[in-house]
């Protein structure tokens, strides 16, 4: 594959990247009508969109070469060559860093940028999934008005007189409404807006805010700073509520900081320790090697407690039970005695005086500028009530506002609960006089045409961000220029433009937006090569805010309770980890995503814990209503072990739609899961304390991946009469020897640091007898000595469940959609899964995460018994699976041990319908047909991809060595040729580890490459290195490292996790 | 001599007497050999073990025909798995050998089975010269009561012994319940 | 034939094979006029017109499983094998009494086979024509099914021999062609007297080329003989080695409720359980309404449910060997599976089919009830359900519960699963429907051979016909 390290493409990629765009660069004069190549790549495109609109089927492509012989590939585009771009992608306003692989004009996949401090290479499902939505048919396609579609030149003409009449009044009454910005060209495009009309107000909302941290820096701090950390140096973190590797703005780099500081191998027998106190069940919780699941309310009291442990000025003990006491006790000390190298990090959804108090704590440890960076906000206008959408809700009502602009986000839908924004937008935009001509003007430019877009007058379609050109700022103020893969498929414009084009910029484009922005803002003589490195690394070099030291003051703790009433139910909201606050609801990718832990796919659920839901009567699938302040949501129950008790989970951005779409046999289109938002108050936005709970005698079918829940501990609950059979899976050296040799099924080893340490075969010993034996075989060895011989590692130490390496493998390999129908079947189609093993159904469980893909085994099991030989070994260990040969017997699937086989029991591709949707599928990845089988294939193609290279530099060395005379000359270039291939095999990687935030996954080859030993070789040879279900004699290519846990003695015993 | 002449003048099959039950026929075919005729033959609606060695047929050859067959078969059966996998298209299935050669026996055995069965039934018929539609048998009407309860027995004209009025002589003297000439 | 003894008149300790009066003729007379002069029956005719109404249904979803592909069915991962290989086992297992009687009974000297042999081995052929036809309906390519057969391509490509599923190929292909065979050869001196006693013309003309010019000359019966039973000591183990490789489908296989060594021989017994109890369902009812109990006694009846007896005992301990197994072993995999079956979410299953199968069948120790025909009828149904059963239980709940619970799930058929079923059921009736009347339900040389082994057909022949002359 392309690798940004390669020296070759860094020289190459800003030409290629930049002259791609420019508009001036004119070097095809054979196109008539003097196309450009940008120009080109866009009528492309258009045409294909163009297409799509018409409703054509997909044999419109013959015509497109009609029109543009590929003959003439622009430059950069070479044919069957992917072309990789930095970019990035903007989410709440802050932006990560990718690269998008391009082919043939095309963007088909997102990878972390290696460069940008917010990813660091590493991927979300965000990131991986936001591909599908730039390709969605469901997007909106023209601008409407009331509905029904118009010119863009009716509405400017509109616009056009509205603005007539405003500039006379200054902008009185003009009112524009966004999500969070950091992007430096739009903040100065907003204030030349706001010269032209000084009265004009611009307000923003986003369900996502930090508003939280930001007051809780302004308690602390006098002013919203922004905080990040390092946890590179941090040995003792502790969370209170926080799920920073999952829903902070760099959790990705944390993720990956964090777990190099956990990696446990021979060489390195040092790991740090993380504490989590939490009202839910995170995946950062399930890293914790000590968890505390509290209510909500009493977190506060927790920091309390322990800041009066650590002794911060003017904090007094309160008074907790015993258990937790304790664990605050131990979790004191444990910081106290890492001064500087502890960190404390609250949640978005603790109140700000949690975060103060967090703040002092960590001042006290002396973290702050150790672990705790802080830094100005660069976010447009921050913490300014009068900018808030509350304030704009009252001005709609009040007749403040005469023309309303909305520029992306859905307020309609994620507005706080006490906000009536909708009513308000709706008596607007229906507001009418005598002539008929509206007395207000409501727009909004979206990149769907969503709940807001419904409500408003006139509506635009917004460029995705792979469309346009544009900045953004990531968590620590490093800007990004974001530039666009293709041109807009369905005619949208980026908010940049629109307002550009507001402020009488006729020809407003983002290209020359940015580039005369950042013209200023570079102040270099060579701005050029300024401007290709720039867009070339994908970071803006030295931009990044510069940190700044700032010292607490006292916390006011005075109005701090928390729950005492032990019969109250709580409910806690939460970011969704598939569809995140709602922006990713229409995105197929992600509602089939299971959700980690419960496992559901397309719909969200009440989640509780199954005491709890005994308590109150109920079981899973039964309908709750849930009453906040007469504000009510009704939803399914789904059961969750690990819950705090009388807690209950609500996740955010469900119940969207309805929306259009011709992929309704995916399930999208219907709405899914219910909206929690109307139940969600400003206020309270992180939790609520004493809902009313009622059942409503309603069921709703949920659908999980995992059918049976029985994934591990002997007392994890299991579907009703499945009761007494519950497996073990999970091994500990606590295990009962009884239950070792009877029942347990060894999947998943699980060891503390100190007992690693005391015995370094341990992971061996915890396999029993099963593993000692020798693995005897009526046939010979089959030889894989010679060559390249492919094999994998997971370390379930890192893996923390986030699933990007299920979506990545689903861009990269043309992985359908099934639906939720087809789900319920046990037909989903994900190459790896993640099993989330359970130790037992305790408030407090040990969760394993294990990532499986195919094993590739040796003497694999599916191949002999496939009676036409489709699925066969290659020379170089791999399982291949022959999909033209597939007469879909399913026997391999049968005789799986690992059932990773997926079957196309109906043709599932069918969803491939619009020009566009099939512009998305990766070419080097045969689409499958009905009736065959499917796996994962270690990413054959990249492997392919990465032998020709390493072929190909190894006869340019041979010929170069055969020019030379000198015998010393020839064995230093072979030993040249050597370490070129060792790097190049080194290099690839497949989606699956290349999405990883937390490098859980290496693969490569199991022998020494050009003389040298490879990643996976080393970690295979880790003791703590085991196969699944070693006894089959398989012998699987993919290979586990045991979960290492680093449990503090003081907490060991019956609290081992933190039991309360 | 004046037999001859006789059978010039209105061609002959034989001379066929009808029975009722298998001792009678039995009795009579041994009677009809040892007057040392040797073209004869008797038709039967049930198989009678004793005739065909009175009426003088040895061996039939349907074993060894069979055992033939099921020994191809195995062979053909094994080889085409053993060409297959090694010489015309090896390749790794499973980490198994390419000579698996336990794994091919059930379809060698088939193959054995197969072409045994098959070879069996064909030589059978084509020894037996069947399919024949017509035989002059057929001509005589109360022929179709040989596949039902009669019991028949035929002195064929090539019989160098054949003789008109002797031979019809002998049949009658085996008090069938009737004699009669079939015409060729 | 006025004098055919009635069940109720006749001796029920050990009954006779045939029973006096019956002659060369009399045999002739009555098979033959099952064909040739009876007229059509309401029942026969309600009957044709039930099954036919079955065939559509099966023509129908087959066309729509076909149009869809076999997502229709309630087929998953892991459950990837669902009713479509249940019914195939099944069927072919129905097959193999024909076989069994017609090939193991005759080099065992058994006379009594001799009545019920013709009908057996037409049973066979149509249980394996309704089993034949799973395979390729379940295959997700359908159309592809040839690529399991070697045959020349330009690819130089061949089906994989190491799999069972090819093994499964050439034995149930084998096995059909040499049960049709077995059969037809059985037919021709059959054929023979058809075509002498056939009034028609064209009927006559029918029974004439398929009876190939047969005279019964003795040369001719020296040579058939030879073949027809060097043809039964090839079937005989051709029985075997097919429902052993059937059981190898499974046994090839790592997944627990699979992996055993017994099951070839536990298949095999099992095929002839079910194959006997198929037997009784049918001959029961026929020999009533064609009056043949005569040559149908009693005595055949009794001699079924003894062999289902003693097959039924074989099949027992094959369960007991399972169960066993999975203790002493030691594997988590199979004790889990024993427990899982014992008291699982398909519990249910299992304890029936160990009701059908083991328990019921136990009545059969006693004379009186092996003599009350309607008794025996429930009973051989009941283990007709029995042995379904067993196939579900090794299929379905092996794979539902195997290596790795994350990957556990349940399996639910659809209506498609079971019309499909149900529409074969109507496909082998109607085939049998119509085979007594086109064709001597019982092989009636043979049967003369038996009348002049018993009691050497010399009894005079009573009230005779007037012969046909032609």
């Amino acid at each position: 594959m392309h690798d940004q390290n390669d020296p070759i493409e860094l020289d190459e990629q800003p030409l290629r990247a930049w002259d791609e765009f420019a508009p001036d660069a004119d070097e095809m004069p054979e196109l008539a009508d003097g196309l450009t190549r940008r120009s080109f790549m866009q009528r492309m495109a258009a045409s294909m969109a163009l297409a799509g609109l018409a409703g054509a089927g997909c044999n419109d492509r013959p015509t497109d070469e009609k029109i543009v012989p590929y003959v003439q590939a622009p430059e950069g585009v070479q044919p069957g060559k992917p072309v990789i771009f930095a970019s990035a992608m903007p989410l709440n306003g802050y932006g990560k860093g990718v690269l998008v692989t391009s082919r043939e004009g095309r963007p088909i996949k997102i990878e972390g940028n290696p460069q940008h401090p917010s990813t660091l290479g590493g991927t979300d499902v965000f990131l991986q999934a936001s591909i599908l939505d730039i390709y969605d048919p469901a997007r909106s396609q023209t601008p409407t008005r009331a509905g029904t579609g118009v010119d863009a030149s009716t509405f400017w003409a509109a616009l056009g007189a509205r603005l007539e009449t405003l500039s006379k009044v200054d902008g009185e009454g003009l009112r524009f409404l966004s999500g969070t910005i950091t992007s430096p060209s739009l903040i100065d495009l907003i204030q030349s807006v706001q010269r032209k009309y000084p009265k004009a107000r611009w307000h923003t909302y986003d369900p996502m805010d930090r508003a939280n941290r930001r007051a809780g820096n302004v308690l602390a701090f006098g002013k919203p700073l922004s905080v990040h950390f390092d946890l590179k140096p941090a040995r003792v973190i502790l969370s209170l509520d926080s799920d920073f590797l999952f829903d902070d703005l760099a959790s990705l780099r944390y993720a990956r900081e964090f777990m190099n500081a956990r990696r446990v191998r021979v060489s390195q027998l040092e790991m740090n320790r993380l504490y989590v106190a939490e009202s839910t069940f995170s995946i950062t919780g399930s890293m914790a090697d000590h968890r505390l699941p509290i209510r909500p309310a009493n977190v506060a009291m927790l920091a309390q407690a322990i800041a009066a442990e650590i002794g911060v000025a003017g904090v007094s003990a309160v008074g907790l039970d015993a258990a937790s006491a304790r664990w605050v006790k131990a979790v004191a000390e444990d910081l106290k005695s890492q001064k500087g190298t502890s960190l404390i990090v609250v949640g978005e959804s603790q109140p700000p005086v949690v975060h103060a108090l967090a703040m002092a704590i960590n001042e006290a440890l002396g973290n702050l500028g150790k672990t705790v960076l802080l830094s100005e906000s660069t976010e447009f206008g921050v913490g300014d009530a009068s900018r808030s959408l509350k304030s704009l809700a009252d001005d709609m009502t009040g007749g403040k506002v005469d023309t309303l602009l909305i520029l992306g986000g859905n307020p309609a839908m994620n507005a706080p609960a006490e906000v009536d924004f909708a009513g308000a937008l709706r008596a607007m935009s229906t507001d009418r006089q005598t002539d008929d001509s509206s007395s207000h003007f409501t727009a909004h430019l979206g990149v769907y045409s969503n709940e807001t877009a419904f409500l408003c007058q006139w509506h635009l379609p917004e460029a995705h961000y792979l469309e346009a050109w544009g900045d953004v700022r990531a968590h620590d103020g490093t800007a990004t220029i974001i530039q666009p893969l293709i041109s807009p498929l369905y005619g949208g414009q980026s908010i940049a433009e629109f307002l550009g084009r507001l402020i009488g910029q006729v020809q407003a484009n983002g290209y020359e937006i940015v580039r005369s922005y950042w013209q200023k803002a570079a102040g270099t003589k060579d701005f050029e090569g300024w401007w290709q490195a720039t867009l070339n690394t994908g970071v803006v070099a030295g931009s990044a805010s510069s940190l700044i030291s700032a010292s607490c003051g006292k916390p006011d703790l005075s109005n701090l309770q928390g729950s005492a009433n032990p019969a109250a139910i709580d409910i806690v909201f939460r970011p969704d980890y598939s569809v995140w606050d709602g922006t990713f609801a229409g995105n197929t990718w992600l509602m089939e995503c299971p959700r980690p832990f419960s496992k559901l796919v397309w719909d969200n659920a009440a989640l509780l814990d199954p005491a709890t839901a005994t308590r109150l009567g109920l079981a899973g699938d039964d309908v709750v209503k849930v009453t906040v302040r007469n504000q009510s949501a009704e939803l399914p129950v789904a059961l969750l072990p690990g819950l705090p008790d009388g807690v209950i989970t609500l996740h955010l951005g469900y119940g969207r739609g309805p929306r259009r779409s011709n992929t309704t046999d995916t399930g999208l289109g219907d709405t899914h899961g219910v909206n929690v938002y109307p139940i969600r108050f400003s206020d309270a936005s992180g939790f609520s304390a004493n809902v009313d709970v009622a059942r409503t005698g309603k069921a709703y079918k949920l659908v999980r991946t995992h059918n049976h829940h029985a994934m591990g501990g002997p007392t994890t609950p299991t579907t009703s009469s499945g009761k007494a059979l519950k497996p073990h899976a999970i091994v500990t050296p606590q295990t009962s020897e009884a239950e070792k040799e009877v029942g347990n099924r060894r999947l998943v080893r699980v060891v503390s640091l100190g007992e690693f340490k005391a015995q370094p075969k341990i992971v061996e010993e915890l396999g029993g007898e099963r593993e000692k034996r020798p693995l005897l075989s009526l046939y010979p060895e089959w030889d894989y000595s010679k060559g390249y011989q492919w094999g994998m590692s997971i370390d379930q130490t890192a893996c923390m469940g986030c699933n990007a390496c299920l979506v990545a493998c689903q861009a990269e390999n043309n992985i359908p959609v099934v639906g939720k129908d087809q789900v319920e079947k046990q037909r989903e189609m994900h190459w790896i899964r993640i099993d989330d093993y359970f130790d037992s159904a305790s408030e407090s469980p040990l969760v394993v995460h294990q990532p499986v893909p195919c094993q590739h085994c040796e003497n694999a099991s599916c191949e002999y018994v496939c009676p036409v030989g489709a699925t066969s070994h290659s020379a170089e260990g791999l399982n291949q699976m022959t999909y033209n040969r597939c007469v879909g017997t399913r026997y391999c699937s049968n005789n799986c041990a690992y059932k990773v086989r997926r079957f196309n029991f109906f043709d599932f591709n069918i969803h491939r319908e619009t020009p566009q949707q099939k512009m998305l599928a990766n070419p080097e990845v045969t689409v499958r047909t009905r009736g065959v089988m499917e796996k994962c294939t270690y990413c054959v193609q990249r492997i392919q991809n990465t032998r020709i290279e390493a072929e190909v530099a190894l006869v340019n060395i041979e010929e170069r060595i055969r020019a030379l005379s000198d015998e010393n000359q020839k064995t230093a270039m072979r030993e040249e040729g050597r370490k070129r291939e060792h790097e190049i095999v080194e290099g690839m990687q497949t989606a699956c580890q290349q999405a990883c935030p937390t490098q859980a996954i290496v693969f490569g080859s199991i022998l020494n490459v050009g003389g040298q030993p490879t990643k996976v070789k080393t970690l295979k040879d880790e003791p703590l290195d085991y196969t699944l279900l070693r006894e089959l004699t398989t012998k699987p290519r993919t290979s586990y490292m045991a979960r290492v846990r680093n449990p503090n003695p003081a907490l060991e015993g019956a609290h081992s996790r933190g039991e309360a | 001599m004046s037999a001859e002449t006789k059978a010039k003048d209105q061609p002959l099959f034989g001379l066929a007497a009808e029975f009722d039950s298998p001792e009678a026929i039995v009795d009579a075919a041994r009677k009809v050999m040892a007057a040392g005729y040797s073209d004869a033959e008797a038709y039967t609606p049930i198989a009678i073990v004793e005739l065909p060695e009175i009426l003088g047929s040895k061996r039939t050859y349907i074993a060894p025909i069979v055992g033939i067959g099921a020994l191809l078969g195995a062979v053909g059966g094994f080889g085409m798995q053993y060409f297959a996998n090694v010489i015309h298209y090896p390749w790794n299935i499973g980490g198994r050998p390419m000579n698996s050669w336990p794994m091919w026996i059930p379809i060698t055995f088939e193959c054995a089975i197969l072409m045994a069965g098959v070879s069996g039934v064909l030589s059978m018929f084509a020894l037996n010269g069947l399919p024949q539609p017509y035989h002059p048998m057929f001509r005589l009407d109360s022929f179709a009561r040989a596949s039902q309860d009669r019991f028949f027995l035929c002195i064929e004209s090539t019989d160098p012994k054949f003789d008109m009025i002797e031979t019809r002589q002998l049949l009658e003297s085996l008090a069938p319940m009737a004699v009669m000439e079939v015409p060729k | 034939m006025s004098s055919i003894p009635h069940d109720a008149t006749m001796q029920t300790v050990n009954p006779p094979v045939i029973y006096p009066g019956v002659t060369y003729a009399s045999v002739t007379d009555q098979v033959s006029d099952v064909v040739l002069k009876r007229p059509f029956g309401k029942a026969w005719m309600a009957g044709v017109g039930i099954t036919m109404l079955l065939v559509m249904m099966l023509t129908g979803s087959i066309g729509y499983l076909l149009l869809k592909g076999v997502g229709v069915w309630g087929i998953n991962v892991p459950v990837a094998w669902g009713f479509a290989i249940i019914n195939f086992v099944w069927w072919i297992g129905i097959g193999h009494a024909g076989t069994f009687i017609s090939a193991m009974l005759l080099l065992m000297r058994q006379d009594w086979r001799t009545s019920i042999n013709r009908f057996a081995e037409a049973m066979t052929l149509f249980a394996v024509a309704c089993a034949g036809m799973f395979p390729l309906l379940h295959l997700g390519r359908y159309k592809f099914f040839y690529w399991l057969m070697p045959y020349p391509n330009s690819m130089g490509l061949w089906p994989q021999f190491r799999s069972a599923l090819v093994w499964d190929v050439f034995a149930v292909s084998t096995y059909g062609l040499i049960s049709l065979l077995f059969w037809y050869v059985g037919l021709v001196p059959d054929l023979a007297t058809m075509r002498d006693r056939a009034t028609n013309p064209i009927v006559w003309r029918i029974y004439a080329i398929l009876a190939l010019g047969w005279r019964g000359a003795s040369r001719h019966w020296q040579r058939y003989h030879a073949a027809y039973l060097l043809l039964a000591g090839i079937a005989a183990p051709l029985v075997v080695s097919v429902h052993s490789i059937v059981g190898m489908d499974f046994a090839q296989s790592l997944v627990p409720g699979w992996h055993s060594t017994i099951f070839p021989p536990y298949f095999v017994a099992g095929a002839i359980f079910s194959g006997f109890a198929m037997v009784l369902t049918l001959i029961i009812p026929m020999r009533k309404a064609f009056k043949l109990e005569n040559l149908i006694t009693l005595r055949h009846v009794n001699n079924c449910c003894k062999l289902m007896l003693v097959t039924g005992m074989i099949v027992a301990y094959g369960y007991a060997a399972e169960i066993y197994m999975s203790w002493y072993s030691g594997s988590v995999y199979e004790s889990y599976l024993s427990y899982n079956r014992f008291f699982g979410n398909y519990a249910v299953a299992f304890w029936l089919l160990i009701t059908c199968n083991v328990v019921i069948p136990q009545l059969l120790w006693f004379q009186s009830i092996r003599n009350n025909l309607y008794l025996v009828w429930t009973l051989a149904i009941v283990v007709n359900v029995g042995m379904w059963l067993e196939r579900y239980v090794i299929i379905i709940i092996s794979l539902a519960r195997d290596f790795i619970p994350s990957s556990w799930g349940m399996y639910y058929p659809t209506v498609w699963d079971i019309t499909v079923f149900a529409g074969t059921i109507g496909f082998f009736l109607l085939l049998i429907l119509m085979f007594v009347r086109v064709l001597p339900a019982i092989a009636m040389a043979e049967t003369r051979e038996l009348v002049h082994e018993t009691h050497g057909g010399t009894v005079p022949m009573q009230n005779m016909e007037p012969r046909r002359v032609r």
